[in-house]
């Protein structure tokens, strides 16, 4: 019965940790443009997070360790440095964004400009990573992150044809703005697959005491919970598509996102997705500053744990103020969030190769992982997606330039 | 213990503990010590500082010099451990010292003493906290 619990608070976890600023700002900037034609780029984004989330939960579960922890320790500093500044610098853009994403949905809620709320998020996300445990960061903003269900009931209510969101699932070539196209679909892919993610599961996984008798708890989460998330973020595009596209309206500001939910469920689907944009990113705030100091303490050997007193971790609890409180800066001086979220995706998705392609090595060292290595199908995926990785390293940059901005 | 241990494999880069379990860094160099008339052995474990930034690259070097204003000395913030000391070879290695003593513990309880036990709370228990 405990398991069950563990099981179904570990897939409202994903759920609620699915959608943030990126993947709500990409899916309606797909939707909004090319229809349903993108369903294909949150789908594909879903079954790789889910798999990188699987392995990396079970590289903590077997080993009693988190990947990062491995990483450095198998490929040596001189390597490690390369991940941690790849991986560092993205969420930190990211870590802005998010922040940007609930001054914005303040913005619209209050009449009081985003740049004003910047500096209060941070200090009150300090104050819980300050103050609270890793159960309290992890479950509660998941919870309440709930409330983004409300675009499935959105999604509903405006009768889209369902068999053409089915078929759209598979990849298909642009009659139009092919540039563009890409540009959003590797966006898409970035939001979806952000190291951030695995990275937190993975030291998550420690902070909640995980060993071998959690490997069914950990396939359920990552791959029931990331299905669940993913499906919410392909209604948002269903939305978008269906609000946006007949209209011609052109999504170029957060302003104009916030109307999506206002067609199907009027002033209170308005409401709804404020209410909603905040809690995720918000959420997503608090697990991206904890991601950058579980990376630069599990990586140097620091100790660190959300669920210790800051004053017996003070490098790690040290990372996690100065990251949270610096990302308000650029977003306090009136930064322009959503074209800071673009540019975040993009370089969330050119950064993937170099922790991707390591977890192959680590995830069949019989040493480290016993009889839990990956079978020849999970070597297979993660083959596969190292590969998607590589190409979307080469073509982020180029397809930014050339459609983004 | 006795029969080899694979210093690149097991040693170099290995998460570090001291004798309370507390994470004291990794293990971020070797040292050889040259006897007269005998064959050299394994003499120290190195953590931190300019050691580290000399594996990364020279560039590294030059930018923690940049950093430190060039004011820093070759060991400062280095921790020499003796492999006398080493406990206990295993996913971790436990080393018989106590953290608070070591020059690469130095940064850690300067943050410790001045910045964060100066922040309410940073003392106080952690609501469901398990560690």
């Amino acid at each position: 019965m405990k398991k069950w619990a563990e099981v179904a608070l570990g897939v409202v976890t994903s759920i609620g940790g699915f959608l943030e600023v990126g993947s709500i700002a990409t899916s309606i900037q797909g939707g909004a443009q090319f229809g349903f034609q993108l369903a294909w780029a949150v789908a594909i984004g879903t079954v790789c997070l889910a798999i990188l989330m699987e392995m990396t939960g079970r590289l903590a579960a077997v080993s009693g360790r988190s990947y990062v922890d491995l990483l450095r320790e198998h490929m040596g500093v001189r390597f490690f440095i390369i991940p941690l500044v790849a991986v560092m610098i993205p969420s930190f853009l990211v870590l802005i964004s998010e922040i940007g994403g609930v001054a914005i949905g303040l913005q619209i809620a209050t009449g009081i400009a985003f740049q004003w709320w910047a500096i209060p998020i941070a200090l009150v996300g300090w104050f819980l990573l300050w103050r609270g445990s890793f159960k309290m960061v992890e479950q509660g903003t998941a919870v309440l992150g709930l409330v983004s269900v409300v675009f499935l009931v959105g999604a509903i209510k405006l009768h889209p044809q369902w068999n053409a969101v089915g078929e759209s699932l598979l990849p298909s070539a642009p009659s139009h703005d092919k540039v563009k196209y890409w540009y959003i679909a590797v966006s898409i892919l970035g939001a979806s697959i952000s190291p951030y993610l695995y990275l937190f599961y993975s030291a998550g996984a420690l902070e909640d005491g995980w060993s071998l008798t959690h490997l069914g708890v950990n396939r359920v989460t990552a791959g029931l919970g990331n299905v669940f998330g993913g499906g919410l973020s392909l209604m948002v595009l269903v939305c978008a598509a269906m609000v946006f596209l007949p209209r011609q309206i052109g999504v170029d500001a957060y302003e104009q996102i916030a109307l999506v939910l206002a067609t199907p469920l009027g002033r209170a689907g308005f409401a709804l997705f404020l209410i909603s944009l905040c809690i995720t990113c918000f959420g997503a705030t608090l697990e991206i500053a904890l991601s950058g100091a579980y990376l630069l303490a599990q990586g140097l050997g620091w100790p660190w744990s959300e669920n210790m007193k800051p004053a017996n971790d003070a490098r790690f609890a040290t990372t996690y103020s100065i990251l949270i409180l610096l990302a308000a800066v650029p977003i306090a001086v009136g930064m322009d969030p959503l074209k800071l979220t673009n540019i975040s995706m993009v370089l969330s998705a050119a950064s993937l190769p170099v922790t991707v392609t390591p977890l192959l090595v680590l995830m069949n060292d019989r040493q480290v992982m016993t009889t839990h290595a990956n079978g020849w199908l999970g070597n297979i995926a993660l083959v596969l997606i190292s590969l998607m990785s590589l190409v979307l390293f080469f073509v982020a940059a180029p397809l930014y330039v050339l459609g983004g901005g | 213990m006795t029969d080899g241990i694979d210093l690149r494999h097991d040693v170099l880069d290995a998460l570090l503990m001291d004798r309370n379990r507390e994470n004291i860094g990794r293990c971020d160099t070797l040292m050889l010590e040259l006897r007269d008339g005998k064959p050299p052995r394994v003499a120290t474990l190195l953590i931190g500082g300019q050691v580290r930034d000399e594996r990364i690259g020279k560039w590294m070097t030059h930018l923690s010099r940049l950093f430190h204003g060039g004011k820093r000395a070759a060991d400062e913030g280095v921790s020499r451990i003796p492999f006398a000391a080493m406990r206990s070879l295993g996913e971790t290695i436990r080393m018989d010292v106590v953290r608070d003593e070591l020059p690469s513990e130095h940064v850690e309880q300067w943050l410790a003493k001045h910045v964060i036990c100066r922040i309410p709370g940073a003392q106080g228990k952690k609501e469901q906290g398990k560690k």
